[in-house]
C-alpha cells in the first residue's frame, strides 16, 4: 500500500502578487522534498501535476511543468482534474511497479484570473446552457441548492452553521486567509446574491500550491517513521447533462463507496475520525457529508446544529476551515483537504490538532460538474 | 475581517490590461440540436425517446446515455413545472444585475430545461410555466430563441 512520506505547501493567500505560479510550485516542492528527506533529481521516478489549461491562462500546461519540480528529463504527466485524481494516478503508477517514489502537485493562482466568471462559464454546454444568461455561473450552484433544500427540507440555519463552523475553525489555521468569528444570526442577516444563496456561503478564491511525495510500502517505511497510508481512493462522474443528473452529489457517494471498499471500511460514520469535505458553497458540505455516509439525509441539519461536526464534536468536518475558511483552491482543493488529514494523522496540526487515526478527504470538480474524488488516509 | 482584497491589481502594478485570450469557436448543435431549433421556428418543441428503455430526453439527443442506444424524436408541449430557482444578482464580472433562473421539468419528458423566468411577480417551486418565443425573423437557432418561460 503506497504511503504519503512528505508534504509541502505554499500559501494560502487571497493573492500572491510577489510570486508567479511557477514559483509557488517550486516553494511547495522544495518543502515537500525536505519533509521527505529526498532529492528529486535522484530519488523520484514519476511526477504528476493536476491542472486545467483554462485556469492557467495558457495551453498545454504539462509542457510548463518539469523545471520547478525538479522533474526535467524524467517521466512527467498532467492530469486535467483535481489533486485527488493525480493522487490516484500516482497510486496506480506505484502499485503497477512503474514507480517506487512518485510526486503529486496541484496549485491555484486564482488571483491571476481577471475573468473568473467567464472562465467557469466556458465549462457550460455551449448549445443548451451557456447562452441562457450572463449571470455569474455561481447561479448554477444556487439552483442545485434550491433543489436540494426543497427536496430534503434543509434549513437556512443549518447552512449558516456550516459557515460559522468553518470560518471559525480557520481562525486556528495560520494558513487560512478567510477565518472569521461569526454567529448564525449574522450569517442569516447577510445579503443574498443568488437567492437562496448568500454571498457569505460562497468560498472566495485563494492562491497556494501543494506537493505530496508518495512511496511504495517498503520504501516508505525506510524513508520515514510516520508514513500516512493511502488506504483507499475513488473517483466517479455522474453525467455532464443537467437534465439527467441527481443534483444530490451521487458522484461523492459513489467515489466514497469505491474508496471505502478498498480501505475495508464498512460503516464510515463509526470508523472515520476526521473528514475534510468540499464546501465551496456552504450547502455542499451538508450534501457531501450525507453522500459520504457520515450522516443520514434527514438528520444532517440537526447534527450540524448540535455541533456533531465541530472541532470538538464526535466527527470533526473541515477542521482546517474548509474552503470557506481557506479559500477556493481550484484544482488544489482536494490537495488542501488531503494535506489537513495528513497533518492531523501525523499530529502536526498544532492548535487545531484532534485525536484521529483514520481520515477522509473529498473534492468535487466544481461548477457545473457532477464529478469528484475521495481518498481515505490512515496511520 | 470578512472582506479581503482578492484582486492583486489593487495592490501593485502589473502590465496594463494583463493578458488576453481571444479565441472564437463555431459550436455545432448537431443532429438533435438542429432538429430542435428548426422545429422551434414553427413554435414546436421536440424531445427524444430511447428506443430501448423508453426514457424521454429533453434536451433531445440522438443516443441514450444509460443504454448507449438510439433515440427517436417526438413532439411535446414545451410547458413545464419549476423544480428549482434562483434570483441572480451578480453578472459574469460580479457587477449588479437581476434575473430569475429556473430548472424546469418539462411535461411529457423525463428531462429539464434551464432557462429564465419572465412576466412573473413571484416564483415558487412547483409553479407551472410555458415558453415565450422570439419572433421567427429574430431567431438565430440558439437557446435564446426562447426568450423566457412565464407562468401559465
Amino acid at each position: 500500500m503506497p504511503a504519503v512520506v512528505g508534504v509541502g505547501y505554499y500559501g494560502f493567500n487571497t493573492n500572491t502578487p510577489d510570486m508567479s505560479w511557477k514559483e509557488i510550485m517550486y516553494e511547495a516542492a522544495v518543502r515537500a522534498y525536505e519533509d521527505a528527506g529526498i532529492d528529486p533529481r535522484r530519488d523520484v521516478d514519476s511526477f504528476v501535476t493536476c491542472a486545467e489549461d483554462f485556469y492557467e491562462g495558457f495551453a498545454i500546461f504539462d509542457e510548463f511543468v518539469p523545471d520547478q519540480l525538479g522533474a526535467v528529463v524524467k517521466p512527467t504527466c498532467t492530469v486535467c482534474a483535481d489533486f485527488l485524481y493525480g493522487l490516484a494516478t500516482a497510486y496506480m503508477q506505484i502499485e503497477s511497479g512503474l514507480a517506487d517514489i512518485a510526486v503529486v502537485e496541484a496549485h491555484s493562482k486564482a488571483s491571476d484570473m481577471k475573468t473568473f466568471g467567464e472562465i467557469i462559464r466556458h465549462a457550460m454546454d455551449p448549445i443548451w446552457l451557456k447562452g441562457v444568461t450572463r449571470a455569474h455561473p455561481y447561479y448554477f450552484a444556487a439552483l442545485e441548492m434550491s433543489y436540494y433544500m426543497n427536496k430534503y427540507c434543509i434549513s437556512e440555519e443549518a447552512i449558516a452553521e456550516v459557515v460559522v463552523k468553518n470560518k471559525g475553525n480557520a481562525i486556528l489555521n495560520e494558513s487560512a486567509p478567510y477565518g472569521a468569528k461569526l454567529t448564525v444570526e449574522s450569517v442569516l442577516n447577510s445579503p443574498f446574491v443568488f437567492y437562496p444563496m448568500r454571498k457569505i456561503e460562497i468560498a472566495e478564491r485563494a492562491d497556494g500550491a501543494i506537493v505530496f511525495v508518495v512511496a511504495r510500502d517498503e520504501i516508505a517505511r525506510k524513508i520515514t517513521d510516520s508514513p500516512v497510508w493511502i488506504k483507499g481512493i475513488g473517483w466517479w462522474s455522474e453525467t455532464s447533462s443537467y437534465d439527467t443528473r441527481s443534483f444530490e452529489a451521487l458522484y461523492a457517494y459513489k467515489a466514497g463507496k469505491m474508496a471505502y471498499k478498498m480501505a475495508g471500511i464498512e460503516v464510515p460514520v463509526k470508523e472515520i475520525d476526521i473528514a475534510e469535505i468540499d464546501d465551496r458553497f456552504a450547502f455542499k458540505e451538508l450534501q457531501h457529508i450525507v453522500a459520504l455516509q457520515l450522516a443520514g439525509k434527514f438528520e444532517v441539519c440537526e447534527l450540524m446544529r448540535e455541533g456533531y461536526f465541530s472541532r470538538n464534536g464526535s466527527l470533526p468536518v473541515n477542521v482546517s476551515g474548509g474552503n470557506l475558511g481557506v479559500g477556493n483552491l481550484l484544482e488544489a482543493t482536494g490537495a488542501q483537504k488531503s494535506l489537513e488529514v495528513v497533518l492531523q494523522l501525523r499530529r502536526e496540526a498544532g492548535r487545531r490538532q484532534i485525536d484521529c487515526e483514520l481520515g477522509v478527504a473529498q473534492c468535487w470538480r466544481y461548477i457545473p460538474t457532477a464529478s469528484g474524488a475521495v481518498a481515505v488516509f490512515g496511520v | 475581517m470578512i472582506d479581503k482584497i482578492v484582486d492583486p491589481e489593487k495592490l501593485r502594478h502589473f502590465p496594463p490590461g494583463g493578458g488576453k485570450i481571444e479565441l472564437y469557436w463555431l459550436y455545432t448543435s448537431g443532429k438533435a440540436g438542429n432538429e430542435f431549433f428548426r422545429k422551434l421556428r414553427e413554435g414546436k418543441f421536440i424531445a427524444a425517446r430511447c428506443k430501448k428503455c423508453g426514457r424521454r430526453y429533453f434536451p433531445p439527443r440522438i443516443f441514450c446515455e444509460f443504454d448507449f442506444s438510439e433515440t427517436e424524436f417526438f413532439e411535446i408541449s414545451g410547458e413545464g413545472c419549476v423544480e428549482a430557482f434562483t434570483i441572480a444578482k451578480l453578472d459574469l464580472n460580479e457587477n449588479p444585475m437581476e434575473e430569475i433562473i429556473a430548472l424546469i421539468k418539462l411535461e411529457g419528458t423525463d428531462g429539464r430545461i434551464l432557462h429564465l423566468i419572465g412576466e412573473a411577480k413571484d416564483v415558487c417551486i412547483g409553479m407551472k410555466v410555458k415558453p415565450v418565443l422570439k419572433k421567427v425573423d429574430e431567431m438565430t437557432g440558439t437557446i435564446s430563441d426562447i426568450k423566457y418561460f412565464k407562468p401559465v
